[in-house]
């Protein structure tokens, strides 16, 4: 206090002793309001410049004291059209920090550049809009439960600029009307919750007369020391959010004990400064969302969504008191096609840079852009200045890993919720990767148990038992053959009694004469086949007992054959003898007897050694 | 030119569906392969036809599987 009030003086002294350089400019008219509802500090300054010179002017200056831009997080410059018209962000001022030679030390100045420039006697009203984080000093440092929160803000009740000011005036906009103390001065005015200084007239540059207010604030100081957020793409539908806060309540310290029970039976008198619940504002149609610490699922958290938005209402595991801290985890999915687009071959992720938390102050805010893996040619576009660098990431069923985009921000307020771009190109065909790999993964199962059934794992290749087991085999092997030769016999004796229905339809003997040929010579080939097979089986130990069934099938089966042909020759006959229909069934009669038991009978066998 | 929103190849509300089907079909192939491996001996055996229909079956099971994930909601 007593150091930043030595600073005070020290700046006014620079401010009489100065000679105004910059005289050009002089600011006509400039309206400030001060915002101090939240632990967010928002000053909106309204700035009438004009130019009084001859020359015309490209940029004007704002001046900052170092105490105070080192806890500026935010600053942006408008044109205000006039009274009555909505501002359009787009007509914003690029700003920067600049370093002009002969200026007072310990001030930070910050040039607003007029793409237009500002002629001679011109006049141009900007809109100036500064955010400050920790600007909010607890006093008293520590309170009990009971005690409410304090803080106090110093500011200067002329706006300090490198330029005249004709007329000014501020307003300070404070939580409650419950005021501790504030500094008084000419043309101070208190209307509730609001205070008036000015206004003042005829200010020469770099006048600076320090203002205290001391008041009561039991506003959430929720800042979040780290916050992580992971934005994982995946091209088969889904964005994935993961955010990891590490939490802490920057008011005032909390001292004494804690009483649970005071807190629950009177929440307002007794833990005022606490907050219990925050509210995060997710994307329209999320999904799958999950509230988690490292001991698991938090089931205190409400959830609700229309077309416009989901919101998240979550309640840590305590109300969090002065320097309390928590740390948590909330994450949820989001459709591809609300925030990936492609352009020019190009594919780009459009996704909001701050914390969906409402007033939220971000001391490190860390974003992860997980690319799928196989994107090339990456870069980001951000609104404003962030550190930037790239990682791998090895995720589900990944070879190489997937590119991850980093950037990282200090000091990260709501007004840093702007849309900011990562662009990549991906070729389609990668997405069949994982596929691929699951696909591979089953075929090397199928491949290895192939190799296991077709190798011999034996460890003596020469016991009894083994040759035993292999001739076996070998006998199952050619019984198998010899029942595939007979299964292949059977339907060319289909063919034959076929010919002979066409015989007696269409009478056709040539026709008839030619298919039994090709049936004969078919079977005399399966017949010689089937006797290699046999002789095989003869000269097999292992086979002594099923032979004679075997054999029997053989001869059963050639027996078939033969009364077929009988009966065929026989049919063929009578009609190239023009012989009548009841004489053929008469000749017919006891071959076709027979054939039926055959037929039975093989049927039988080929049953029979189907089970073995 | 305007950007183009990007859409997931197959709509993720068929995923369960799609992942029902492709298992199941995987399986049935996957039952043919193994009846097939246990019930003929190594002189019938024929290497093509087992690499066939275990290819055949991996494909199948393959999907299935990417397409449970996907529905179960691991989105690789």
């Amino acid at each position: 206090m007593k150091t930043s009030m030595w600073l005070d003086l020290f700046l006014f002294t620079i401010a009489i002793l100065w000679e105004p350089v910059l005289s050009d400019l002089v600011l006509s008219k400039v309206e400030r309001r001060i915002d101090l509802t939240s632990q967010i500090v928002r000053i909106t300054s309204t700035i009438k410049v004009e130019n009084t010179g001859s020359d015309v002017v490209s940029e004007v200056l704002l001046a900052f004291p170092d105490s105070q831009a080192s806890h500026l997080a935010y600053l942006a410059a408008f044109l205000n059209e006039g009274k009555g018209k909505v501002k359009v962000p787009a007509s914003s001022f690029h700003v920067e920090v600049v370093h002009p030679k002969d200026m007072p030390p310990s001030l930070t100045f910050y040039s607003v550049s007029l793409p237009k420039g500002l002629g001679k006697g011109e006049i141009l009203t900007l809109d100036v809009l500064s955010v400050y984080t920790h600007a909010l000093q607890p006093f008293p440092e520590k309170i009990t439960q009971a005690e409410i929160q304090l803080v106090l803000f110093q500011e200067s009740a002329h706006f300090l600029s490198p330029y005249a000011v004709k007329v000014q005036s501020l307003s300070i906009k404070l939580p409650h009307a419950r005021i501790e103390s504030y500094t008084r001065m000419e043309n101070t005015k208190i209307h509730g919750s609001e205070i008036k200084y000015g206004p003042y007239e005829n200010v020469p540059p770099y006048s600076y007369s320090p203002i205290a207010i001391h008041f009561e604030s039991n506003q959430p100081f929720a800042v979040a020391q780290e916050l992580v957020r992971e934005i994982e793409i995946s091209h088969w539908g889904n964005v994935q959010v993961t955010e990891h806060y590490s939490l802490v309540h920057d008011g005032a310290q909390s001292k004494g004990e804690f009483s649970r029970l005071d807190y629950q039976a009177r929440p307002y008198a007794r833990g005022a400064s606490a907050f219990r619940r925050l509210v995060a504002k997710l994307p329209p149609r999320a999904y799958s969302v999950y509230y988690r610490d490292e001991i698991g699922n938090i089931s205190t958290s409400n959830l609700w969504g229309d077309t416009k938005k989901t919101e998240l209402e979550i309640e840590p595991r305590y109300p969090i008191f002065g320097g309390w801290r928590t740390t948590f985890s909330i994450g949820y999915g989001l459709p591809l096609r609300d925030f990936l687009f492609q352009l020019d071959g190009k594919r780009f992720l459009n996704f909001s840079f701050g914390c969906p938390i409402n007033e939220v102050v971000i001391d490190t805010l860390i974003v992860k852009v997980v690319l799928p893996e196989g994107s090339k040619d990456i870069s980001a576009s951000v609104p404003f200045p962030v550190k930037q660098w790239q990682e791998t990431k090895f995720s589900h069923l990944d070879v190489v890993g997937r590119p991850v985009v980093v950037l990282e921000k200090t000091n990260v307020v709501p007004e840093h919720n702007q849309h900011f771009q990562v662009y990549y190109k991906f070729n389609s065909l990668s997405m069949l990767m994982e596929p691929l790999m699951l696909i591979s993964g089953f075929f090397f199962l199928f491949v290895s148990c192939i190799v296991y059934m077709h190798a011999d794992l034996s460890i003596s290749k020469s016991s009894a038992s083994y040759l035993s087991k292999l001739q076996w085999e070998e006998v199952l092997a050619t019984i198998q053959q010899v029942q595939n030769i007979i299964n292949r016999c059977l339907p060319i004796h289909d063919k034959l009694e076929a010919s002979l229905r066409d015989l007696s339809r269409t009478g056709d003997v040539q026709a008839c004469k030619a298919a039994r040929k090709s049936a004969d010579s078919l079977l005399k080939e399966l017949s010689k086949e089937l006797k290699l097979l046999v002789a095989f089986l003869q000269s097999s130990l292992q086979a002594s007992q099923i032979l004679p069934k075997v054999e029997e099938l053989v001869a059963r089966e050639r027996e078939l054959q033969e009364r077929l042909m009988v009966k065929h020759s026989t049919v063929v006959d009578c009609y190239e003898k023009k012989s009548g229909g009841r004489e053929i069934e008469n000749r017919v009669a006891s071959h076709q007897q027979k054939i039926t038991a055959l037929k039975l009978e093989v049927d039988d066998l080929l049953e029979f050694i189907d089970e073995i | 030119m305007a950007p183009i929103p990007i859409t997931s190849p197959v709509p993720a509300t068929w995923y369960p569906t799609l992942s029902v089907f492709t298992l199941a079909i995987g399986l049935v192939i996957t039952a043919s392969f193994f009846i097939y491996e246990a019930t003929s001996s190594r002189r019938t055996r024929s290497l093509a036809k087992e690499l066939a229909t275990g290819a055949v079956a991996s494909v199948f099971l393959g999907f299935g599987t990417l397409f449970l994930l996907l529905a179960s909601g691991v989105y690789v």
